[in-house]
């Protein structure tokens, strides 16, 4: 069987760099030798409902309301979960997940409202590193957040990591992102697979099973350098 | 207030105290005391002076330096060479001009609305706005809304020269009766998916050239027109244009300047003529020697001119270093580095250097790119030993090693 990644909407949706998470998932699988293919989805193309990992990246407010009218279109998101899809949601495509957004001018947004969250304008904006320990058995998650956003849980949720330093999803909270059976999310962006390996293996793993270990040591260097300076 | 004159001499003689303290350029000293002094001396110093100031995400040290010397072949010319393009630079530059009738200024995006309003300017070029240093910038829509604003509070006799390729130039310049539209055929934009006037998504035409929305916002018809190295203007008068600095961008930031040159009556030969000579602008280009190797040193900032750079450098040396920093004036954030497509280093030696190597080297790791991790520069040069090689650094260190092009 062939594992089916999916990056959707990169023109709306790609404002940090986040094509890095969709290229390390699959170089990583590569590696291993796991069959698998990435689809890149575009403004206008039809998005598949069956695949494996559907990537969401982050996005400018105009960005993100179109992105959520073209996800909302045809149930697609809800249709996705329904065959057992998972998410990798970053910042804007973490909170577009949930039931509303801000935007400029005080709009509120409706999300696609598959998260039990609600994202409030929040001053001032939350910029610069963060380092958090994570809920699932990996190491210290290490990222880089900006936004302007803050993420309240309306229901009881796993968060991913609870904050060492910096904001996360808000200054009360002191908690970062969502960890639910198909939906990981984070405001760190960085890539942040490229900082945190094993959140890599990890969301991978949730797909293809038990990973074997990988001999890619720079990729742990790089993430006890930024642990070791943030801290 | 105070007389302008004695606190020019003051804000000077502060600032050569700073050089021979070796504090710093002197230059961000002398102008931040001058407008400690007098808030509003950019104001006072620029009344007398036709102003011109060059700004956009990318090119515009590059552009003011070209139309300082088109302009300077028949104009007493000032510009603030150093790039010092923020308020203290602006002033300093202004303060030390007194004789120039034409003031050419780089001006960083965010200090625009400021600029304009204080010096009255006759020109505005506006270049490209794109993704750069987001820690800081923020959003690119919110940097043109801010151009946007300003726009609607400069004087009637001035001039816009913007660039009609990119939508967020057109965005925040179409609004302006004086408005002259400029391309240079370039394709695409990595931040404009959706319309910046009305949010939904922006139409662009199957080549990328050309850009449209059902709201009414589209590409405006260009008056100058830049293919390749020929200039075509609103007569149909061709000037081929030449350049010595390498890269498709200096091209077309050339045709530009050769365009602003003649709003103030300068020919378009002679001004093609003035810049085909200007070689090095702010070390850029400029060769450095370290250890037994020559080094040419160029800057990348962001994504676009990260793009620009890889495509100028494979033409060049087989040996590159890259130095990759995240200070402030870099941007904090190295996420950037997923956005820039590094395989035209492919074949080449590649080693990487500076703060944020690390990230570097993950990322050409994800790219196949084979490369080197060395601790310094040095090093580097040890690895090429006695050959050329190319530099391509970020802000900071650029900055750094550009204190070591040796001056022709
Ligand atoms: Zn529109």
């Amino acid at each position: 069987m062939t594992l089916t990644l999916v990056h959707l909407l990169p023109e709306l949706l790609g404002t940090y760099g986040d094509r890095g998470n969709v290229d390390i998932a699959s170089w990583r699988l590569t590696q291993r030798g796991i069959a698998h293919e990435v689809l890149t989805i575009h403004v206008g193309d039809v998005i598949p409902t069956n695949a494996d990992l559907y990537f969401l990246g982050g996005g400018e407010d105009d960005a993100q309301i179109a992105a959520v009218e073209i996800l909302a279109k045809n149930q697609v998101t809800e249709k996705i979960i329904k065959q057992g899809g998972h998410f990798f949601a970053v910042c804007a495509g973490f909170q577009l997940l949930g039931e509303s957004f801000p935007a400029s001018g005080e709009r509120i947004i409706s999300g696609l409202g598959i998260l039990p969250i609600k994202t409030v304008a929040g001053s001032p904006r939350s910029v610069g590193e963060l380092l958090a320990t994570a809920t699932i058995p990996i190491a210290m998650l290490t990222g880089f957040e900006n936004h302007s956003g803050q993420t309240h849980f309306l229901q009881d949720l796993q968060p991913l990591g609870r904050i060492e330093k910096g904001i996360g999803n808000s200054p009360e909270s002191k908690v970062d992102g969502v960890v639910t059976e198909q939906i990981l999310a984070t405001y760190m962006h960085g890539p942040a697979f490229a900082r945190n390996p094993e959140l890599a293996d990890w969301v991978l793993s949730r797909k293809v099973g038990a990973l074997t270990k990988l001999d890619a040591p720079i990729f742990q260097q790089l993430h006890d350098e930024r642990v070791a300076t943030v801290s | 207030m105070l007389p302008l004159r004695p606190i020019i001499a003051l804000a000077g003689l502060a600032g050569w105290l700073s050089r021979v303290s070796r504090q710093g350029s002197g230059v961000m000293v002398s102008g931040r005391l001058l407008l400690k002094i007098a808030p509003h001396a950019v104001r006072t110093l620029s009344r007398d002076k036709k102003v011109i100031l060059v700004s956009g995400t990318n090119g515009k040290t590059t552009t003011t330096s070209l139309i300082y010397h088109a302009l300077a072949s028949e104009n007493k010319v000032a510009t603030n060479f150093t790039g010092a393009n923020l308020f203290a630079g602006i002033a300093e530059t202004l303060g030390r001009s007194r004789n120039a009738t034409l003031v050419v200024l780089e001006v960083d995006e965010m200090v625009m609305p400021w600029a304009i309003d204080e010096t009255k300017p006759r020109l505005i070029v506006l270049l490209n706005l794109g993704r750069d240093q987001l820690d800081r910038l923020s959003e690119v829509r919110q940097v043109a809304q801010k151009w946007k604003t300003a726009l609607t509070r400069i004087p009637p006799y001035c001039v816009v020269l913007a660039d009609a390729d990119d939508p967020f130039v057109t965005w925040a310049a179409k609004d302006w009766v004086n408005v002259i539209w400029f391309t240079s055929g370039a394709i695409g934009h990595i931040d404009a998916s959706t319309c910046p006037e009305c949010g939904i998504i922006l139409d662009w035409s199957k080549d990328q050239s050309t850009y449209s929305c059902t709201c009414g916002f589209k590409k405006p018809q260009p008056e100058w027109i830049m293919r390749g190295n020929t200039l075509t203007g609103p007569e149909r008068k061709e000037i081929v244009v030449r350049t010595a600095i390498p890269g498709a961008a200096a091209m077309s930031n050339a045709g530009r300047a050769i365009v602003a040159a003649s709003i103030f009556k300068v020919d378009g030969e002679k001004a093609a003529e003035a810049i085909a000579s200007v070689s090095s602008v702010d070390g850029r280009f400029g060769k450095l020697t370290i250890g037994a190797t020559t080094f040419r040193l160029l800057l990348s900032k962001n994504p676009a001119s990260w793009r620009e750079t890889l495509t100028t450098s494979a033409l060049g040396p087989k040996n590159v270093l890259l130095v990759v920093n995240a200070n402030t004036q870099d941007g904090k954030d190295t996420s950037w580095l997923w956005d820039v497509d590094f395989s035209p280093l492919q074949g080449r030696n590649v080693i990487v250097t500076g703060e944020r190597k690390l990230d570097l080297s993950v990322r050409l790791t994800v790219n196949e790119i084979p490369h080197q991790i060395a601790d310094t520069e040095a090093k580097a040069a040890t690895i090429f030993g006695a050959s050329e090689a190319d530099i391509i650094a970020s802000y900071t260190a650029f900055h750094r090693l550009s204190k070591l092009v040796k001056r022709r």
